[in-house]
């Protein structure tokens, strides 16, 4: 890495800034802390952050509101804090543009894994070009809809293959299920998770070295699934 | 009704009959007029006047009277009690048939404008009962109050109102008299209204109506019926009132304590509700205030762990965890004292203490919270109080914590406690924002928290609405006001005995 990466935190408890301020600082990243989405966005517009930290709970913005603006200009990383139980915060954050999320209480490493492959996915977007994708030992050739395990074909259904690719194409963001079937079967399928259930059981089938233990396509309970492309995960 | 037609009868028979010895005295004596129709008729007007004043008894005797002056000093041979001309006797029966038929129909006609007024009378009566009925409330009073309106709107000597319950009855009564009522004969009247239910036209009966002799004096019962349930039964005594007017009375008697139950009932819902929401206030709230402290310990504490930390640092992340473990302290002491007072499990300890003492206390507790704002204490110096310094000092704790988390950091916040003559007087003033004039009539409520404080200031909403309950513990009380230019002023009294003692000395 040439550069520092630059994280902006935003979360008005001070108790969670000091902590986790030195753990970034620590982890080699530029930190810059902001106490209200106003100055999230105040900061976004004047030095863009290559990555934002950004809690739900805000004293002045909901924080769906500041995903959204940030969204509107610019493609910068969004790791969404919230509670848990608080899922459906999550599913609108993601939809309004977050990529990831962490729920409160959280570990260290956990906050620190979700930032580097957020940080690295822009990397590899910047780099690869889209026509094909290789991870572990699968490619995706999203030209001529195949998939190759090694040098053997996997044969997939075509919806089959628009989910793999939908996922692939966003590489370890979380797509919520809303998202998906909207996607492959249209804004009426959008209240029948059901086909998403079959569809993925199917797939990981097929993808999956082992299906019960999943390594590409993973879910992310409540709220979505991810495509991983990091094979220790 | 009964004691003022009997001696009204008796003064219209006497007046009558002076009436009809009069005319014949003027008639024979004075005027001699002797035609015997012209007598007939003047006595009919005398007989008809008596029917309409008075009962059919009155103008029947009058009516006799009339007969015998008619025959025997107008009618031929005059001066005997016969009749010689068979005309002249077919016109004195006549007369006979039409002063009786008369005085019969006047009489009726009267007795039914009687009975009119009686009715809407009782009409009246009842009319404002039913409106009696809807001030009462769902207090424990209710049934005497209602038994009150009852005595009241009738004119009863007595009236009780009287329930079945587990092993007896709950009674209720009202009026001047003081009859007790024998529970064994209410359960004997109870059980016959609960067999016997419609109305015997026949009989002119009313279910399950009877009677009671209670030192000598004649009580009504009457059954209070929800359809066709008897769920009571009601005393009356002191005024005649018709069975009717009885059974409407009840009527009206069963459905108030019908509503009464319904607002006894949808008073428990509604707290059964409210203890439903704190619960999830409660969850909510303890919900989000574990999060924060717990990440910040997490992260710190593994921040600690990793070696590449500077010594300053490593001192700021320890700083950090005791100050978050403080704040969960804080938060499972708040939760253990509000479980307390929802238990009303606090008990006031009383004992001779100078305020200092409890000042101190207070503002040790929450050091913490208090660190970034001067404390200026200002203390009464000569005075003793006996009160429960634990619970004061505690409540007062969270005045403190509540000055200092909504007042920014450095402004000064002022203590001072007194002693007057309603007990020890603590005072907290802070340099804040002050309290919106929304936020003030709710600011002890559980959970409350202020409409603009609400996002800016981290807390639960539980610290006020635990100092308003430990002191209401103590019978004191506290309450806020916002001072000329800024800040807010809390202000706590709670009643204690004090005494002077100059060998105390001022320790602030």
């Amino acid at each position: 890495m040439t550069k520092t990466a630059r994280v902006l935190l935003v979360d008005d408890e001070v108790s969670i800034q000091r902590a986790v301020g030195p753990l970034l600082r620590s982890r080699g990243y530029d930190v810059e802390v902001a106490n209200t989405g106003a100055e999230a966005l105040k900061i976004v517009e004047a030095r863009p952050p290559d990555l934002m930290v950004l809690d739900l709970g805000l004293p002045d913005l909901e924080g769906t509101e500041v995903c959204r603006r940030v969204r509107a200009q610019s493609a910068l990383p969004i790791i969404v804090l919230s509670a848990r139980g608080a899922e459906a915060d999550k599913v609108d954050a993601l939809e309004l543009g977050a990529d990831d999320y962490v729920t409160k209480p959280f570990g260290p490493d956990e906050l620190v894994a979700r930032i580097r492959v957020a940080l690295r996915r822009v990397a590899s977007e910047d780099i690869a070009p889209g026509g094909r994708l290789s991870v572990g030992d699968l490619t995706i050739d999203y030209n001529r809809h195949r998939l190759l395990r090694g040098d053997e074909e996997i044969r997939l259904t075509p919806k089959e293959f628009d989910l793999l690719a939908l996922l692939a194409r966003n590489p370890d963001r979380v797509l919520t299920h809303r998202v998906i079937l909207k996607a492959i079967w249209g804004p009426n399928a959008v209240n029948a998770p059901e086909h998403l259930w079959v569809l993925m059981g199917q797939l990981r089938k097929k993808v999956e070295p082992d299906p019960s233990k999943p390594r590409y396509l993973l879910s992310e309970p409540w709220v979505g699934y991810r495509f991983s492309l990091d094979p220790a995960e | 009704m009964s004691h003022m037609p009997r001696w009204s009868d008796r003064f219209s028979v006497v007046a009558a009959t002076g009436a009809v010895l009069l005319v014949t005295l003027a008639f024979r004596g004075w005027l001699h007029v002797t035609n015997p129709t012209i007598a007939a008729l003047s006595y009919l007007l005398i007989v008809l006047l008596t029917a309409t004043v008075s009962r059919v008894r009155a103008a029947v005797v009058t009516c006799v009277a009339a007969d015998l002056c008619l025959n025997f000093f107008f009618m031929p041979p005059v001066r005997t009690f016969t009749i010689a001309d068979p005309q002249n006797l077919v016109a004195f029966f006549v007369f006979v048939a039409v002063s009786v038929i008369a005085s019969t129909l006047s009489s009726a006609v009267r007795a039914r404008a009687l009975e009119v007024a009686a009715r809407r009378d009782e009409l009246a009566r009842l009319f404002d009962l039913s409106r009696d009925v809807l001030l009462t409330t769902d207090s424990a009073e209710a049934m005497t109050q209602l038994a009150r309106f009852v005595a009241r709107r009738f004119d009863l000597e007595f009236a009780a109102i009287c329930r079945p319950i587990a092993g007896g009855w709950d009674i209720r009564h009202a009026g001047s008299a003081d009859l007790v009522l024998d529970p064994h004969a209410l359960t004997a009247a109870f059980a016959g209204a609960e067999r016997t239910l419609e109305f015997d036209a026949h009989a002119r009966a009313y279910a399950g109506h009877g009677t009671l002799s209670i030192d000598g004096r004649t009580v009504r019962i009457v059954p209070l019926r929800l359809g066709a349930r008897p769920v009571g039964l009601l005393a009356a005594a002191g005024r005649d009132v018709e069975p009717g007017t009885l059974d409407a009375l009840a009527g009206v008697v069963a459905i108030a304590i019908e509503r009464a139950q319904f607002l006894e009932e949808r008073k428990a819902a509604e707290l059964a509700r409210q203890s439903e929401e704190l619960k999830s206030a409660l969850l909510a709230s303890i919900g989000h205030d574990l999060r924060t402290p717990l990440t910040a310990i997490r992260v710190a504490a593994s921040n600690l762990q990793a070696a590449w930390l500077a010594e300053s640092e490593r001192q700021e992340q320890i700083e950090l965890i005791l100050a978050e473990v403080e704040r969960l302290r804080r938060l499972f002491q708040n939760i253990l004292e509000m479980a307390r007072l929802d238990a009303g499990a606090v008990a006031p300890d009383v004992r001779w203490v100078h305020p200092s003492e409890i000042v101190e206390a207070a503002r040790d507790q929450v050091e913490l919270a208090l660190r970034h704002h001067p404390v200026q204490l200002s203390v009464d110096a000569d005075a003793l109080v006996r009160l429960d310094p634990l619970v004061t000092a505690a409540a007062l704790a969270h005045v403190l914590e509540n000055a200092a988390q909504y007042s920014p950091p450095g402004t000064p916040i002022a203590v001072r406690a007194h002693v007057s003559p309603d007990g020890l007087e603590l005072h907290v003033r802070d340099h804040g924002p002050g309290i919106a004039e929304a936020d003030l009539p709710r600011l002890f409520d559980r959970f409350y928290r202020g409409t603009e404080s609400r996002r800016r200031v981290a807390g639960t909403g539980m610290g006020l609405s635990i100092a308003r309950g430990m002191l209401a513990a103590e019978q004191g009380r506290i309450w806020a006001e916002n001072c000329d230019g800024h800040g807010a002023q809390f202000t706590m009294v709670v009643p204690a005995e004090r005494k002077t003692s100059s060998a105390v000395e001022q320790t602030s």
